[in-house]
């Protein structure tokens, strides 16, 4: 099954994004954005995968990605 | 009729001078001659100045001069000074018979309110011509604007027809696919308004806060509500490389847990001169005995996390508590229950609440403070919380207090 991450580089691997991205593809990430003002990439990669994309260098964590949802517009609390 | 000198006030004030005026003495001099009226204010290295002659301490940035209202009223708005406050008179603590007195009023004074209750409570509502949230944060007494600060408000989009955004630059980006920044939500168009709508509403009392600064909507969570991580974090990278001093987002997931992703992106923010600001939470159900928790994305110790307070000035009951988590903390807290702002047409108007609509007063002061110093991330994020009025409610719930408009 392939799921969402949200991948976070550390500090000194920001100005070499594209190696890690390079590497990052090449562990199963399926490359959906690269945000290089924040040093974050996201994507898709198959479960059994997720894990290993975590001992690629320049990565400090992959996260599941989340959804955030807000409550009906008819509340009155927001 | 106040009475100075009852009151404790010598009748003079103390102006405050903007920090590059601290090496510069002639200059300092020049600017404090010019708010008091022409007159030459003496140094404290000229010895003890004739009666009402304004005075300089240049070592200090600080003059203390008698002014007059209409001197005041500009001094006030002057840019050149970083405050505007009466000189009171002060007296040494020792052990006098003066002091005692004093210390034996204050004790009664204390007592007397104790048995009697509870100190009176502030009370605030709209007026034909302010919300309460705008006169609670003195922003209507504020001299700024919010113009050359960008404030990105990452939501539901806005409704760009809306009449109170007619002809107004906004600079806008859908992150969501599929759909167009056009609000069909309302949330977005809520909270743009409060953090930047007009200074003269096609209808009805102000709302906004930083009605020139530009505004940029980023259109991170769907006609439905919902949004993804992947998208609110582009956003941020999009409101970042744009230039946005401001970030204000009022969404979040109950989740403890800190996001390594959205503490990256707050402190790659920060270095940024960017300072990000999101909702607290509306997980708490005080009234029921549970205080809820600081969720994703204002957990992150980069980012500034907004709780809501009430016209009262007390917390909403649903406003999140901090939490232990590292970055789990109330900041500071803003106006969130009963917020009169914009909203799609053809309604144009609605009341709600939350600590969704707490940040973007949060966001507009924030540009506010930008404008007059020019203090950006880390340094803005420092002023915002210095200049809070403290409440007398816990930091876990407040922050440091309710957000203060510069001037104010």
């Amino acid at each position: 099954m392939p799921e969402k991450v949200t991948v976070s580089l550390a500090d000194d691997a920001v100005a070499r994004i594209d190696e890690v991205v390079a590497a990052l593809e090449h562990g199963g990430l399926r490359v959906e954005q690269v945000l290089r003002a924040i040093g974050v990439i996201t994507g898709s990669v198959d479960t059994g995968r997720v894990k290993a994309l975590g001992d690629v260098a320049g990565v400090v964590a992959v996260e599941p990605e989340r959804t955030v949802r807000l409550p009906p517009p008819e509340s009155d609390v927001q | 009729m106040v009475d100075d000198a009852a009151d404790g006030m010598t009748g003079r004030y103390l102006l405050v001078l903007d920090d590059d005026f601290l090496d510069d003495t002639d200059r300092a001099r020049v600017a404090v001659q010019e708010v008091c009226g022409g007159e030459r204010p003496a140094t404290t290295r000229e010895g003890a100045p004739a009666p009402g002659r304004p005075r300089l301490f240049p070592e200090l940035g600080v003059a203390v001069a008698e002014l007059s209202p209409q001197q005041l009223a500009a001094a006030r708005a002057d840019r050149r000074l970083l405050g505007v406050e009466p000189e009171r008179v002060r007296h040494a603590i020792g052990l006098s018979e003066e002091y005692l007195r004093g210390f034996r009023d204050a004790a009664q004074f204390l007592h007397a309110q104790l048995t009697a209750g509870a100190v009176a409570a502030a009370q605030f509502g709209d007026t034909e011509e302010l919300t309460w949230g705008l006169q609670a944060t003195g922003v209507a007494e504020s001299p700024e604007t919010g113009a050359g600060i960008a404030v990105a408000v990452l939501d539901t989009g806005l409704d760009l027809e809306h009449p109170d955004f007619a002809g107004r630059d906004v600079e806008t980006r859908s992150f969501v696919a599929g759909q167009t920044v056009q609000d069909a939500q309302g949330h977005g168009t809520h909270v743009a308004g409060t953090a930047c709508g007009p200074l003269a509403p096609s209808s009805g009392r102000r709302y906004g806060v930083a009605h020139e600064a530009r505004l940029m909507v980023g259109k991170v969570l769907g006609d439905d509500g919902t949004g993804t991580d992947a998208d609110i974090l582009a956003g941020m990278s999009w409101a970042i490389s744009s230039g946005a001093q401001i970030i204000s987002m009022s969404l979040g997931a109950d989740v403890r847990a800190v996001s390594t992703a959205y503490e990256t992106a707050g402190r790659r923010a920060l270095a940024a001169g960017t300072l990000v600001i999101a909702a607290a939470g509306n997980n708490a159900r005080r009234s029921a005995g549970n205080p809820g928790f600081v969720g994703v994305p204002a957990n992150s110790p980069s980012i500034m996390a907004v709780g809501a307070v009430d016209p009262s000035l007390a917390v909403a009951d649903f406003s999140a508590a901090s939490s232990t988590v590292d970055g789990g903390q109330v900041d500071i807290a803003a106006p969130g229950v009963d917020v009169h702002s914009s909203w799609p047409r053809p309604q144009v108007t609605r009341t709600i609440s939350g600590t969704s609509m707490a940040t973007p007063h949060v966001a507009g002061i924030a540009a506010l403070w930008a404008q007059r110093t020019g203090a950006r991330g880390q340094q803005l994020w420092a002023q915002l919380v210095q200049a809070a009025q403290r409440l007398p409610l816990p930091a876990s719930d407040v922050g440091s207090g309710l957000v203060r408009a510069p001037g104010a």
